[in-house]
């Protein structure tokens, strides 16, 4: 009779152990679709803005940034040995940091310093300078390379951050951005909604 | 606290009374805040050692400290100038120079001189978090400091030099 209370008492046991488990499976998330008709025109979006000079000149990653775009009329490094800075802090060298000529806000002077607050190189990490579509996108998904950011953090930042807003704001006669934060913000949040693919060919 | 003038000034779109703290003495002007620093310090202070060059930070003439770091006064406006200022004439004394300034003579740095001022505080920035800078450290910290009479040779050799005396000071 002991024999058989214990039997009886190991079963009812795993089956509410079973049961449980059951339970907590069907309370965990199914995985999102992917809607690649969705999310990929989003994404196109993104990229316009991520790869445009004003993004990616300082999304480089060797240790100098970029003069590209419209009004360059080609691509050269930034003049006077600028430099990401001998710790890696993005933010120059002792004696030349880049906030010896850029200040919190764009040089009114004809050809005078574009400005923003914090202004600085983005990690090497960050990569978007000449990247693909393809691997600018694999890269923002990735925590190990967007600043161990969610994509609804990497959202944000992209909506609030004030050096992110210059982009669409980078004064005299610098092409701007396209579109703007606020519009960037969405479709960063459509593409994740669309569960956040990306492109296949780099 | 740092006071924002530029904000504050903005907000009535007008010149707004400030006081900069330069070479360690108080100064109460009058200014637009959007004046570049470099205007308030050579026409409203009389402070003329800082050189107008560009204009638009691209040769590193009218370099001055805000609190330490080197800025282009020709391009900060004065307004955001919120920390204290030094310029060429408020690191030394005739009869005590900067270790930067002794090694500039002792090197014979200048030829017309116009640019010095601005070599000398950036040079006297990178001693200051470098004790004992190598070339490339000269050559990452000066490469905004053009010199059209071509004296770089004399400039790194100075810079050497003053962080040898510098140290001996210690």
């Amino acid at each position: 009779m002991t024999k058989l209370l214990i039997i009886l008492t190991s079963v009812a046991t795993l089956l509410s152990a079973a049961l449980f488990a059951t339970a907590q499976e069907s309370q965990t998330p199914a995985p999102m679709a992917v809607d690649t008709a969705k999310g990929l025109p989003e994404w196109d979006k993104i990229y316009a803005v991520f790869s445009h000079p004003r993004c990616a000149d300082c999304h480089v990653a060797d240790d100098r940034p970029r003069w590209s775009g419209a009004h360059y009329g080609g691509t050269r490094v930034h003049a006077f040995n600028i430099q990401r800075g001998a710790d890696g802090s993005g933010f120059g060298n002792p004696g030349l940091r880049c906030t010896t000529c850029h200040f919190a806000s764009n040089s009114s002077a004809l050809h005078g310093p574009p400005g923003a607050e914090n202004w600085h190189l983005a990690p090497t990490e960050m990569v978007w300078f000449g990247k693909s579509s393809a691997e600018i996108c694999a890269q923002i998904k990735d925590r190990n390379r967007n600043g161990d950011r969610s994509l609804e953090d990497v959202a944000l930042h992209v909506r609030d951050d004030k050096l992110v807003a210059w982009g669409w704001a980078p004064g005299a006669d610098r092409e701007p951005a396209p579109g703007s934060a606020e519009a960037t913000y969405q479709a960063i949040e459509n593409w994740m909604a669309a569960g956040a693919p990306c492109p296949l060919t780099q | 606290m740092a006071v924002d003038h530029f904000a504050r000034a903005m907000d009535d779109n007008e010149g707004y009374p400030m006081r900069l703290t330069v070479d360690g003495q108080s100064f109460d002007i009058d200014a637009d805040p959007e004046m570049p620093l470099l205007w308030a310090l050579r026409d409203l202070i009389g402070k003329t050692g800082p050189k107008f060059g560009c204009g638009i930070a691209a040769c590193g003439a009218c370099t001055v400290h805000v609190d330490g770091q080197p800025v282009r006064s020709c391009s900060l406006p004065v307004g955001h100038a919120t920390g204290a200022i030094t310029t060429i004439e408020g690191i030394g004394t005739p009869g005590k120079l900067h270790p930067v300034q002794q090694a500039w003579l002792e090197e014979q740095v200048a030829q017309c001189g116009y640019c010095q001022a601005g070599q000398i505080m950036s040079a006297v920035a990178l001693l200051d978090e470098v004790a004992d800078p190598t070339d490339a450290d000269i050559d990452n910290a000066m490469g905004g400091n053009l010199c059209r009479c071509g004296t770089y040779p004399k400039i790194r050799a100075a810079i050497k030099k003053a962080a040898v005396l510098k140290t001996a000071r210690l």
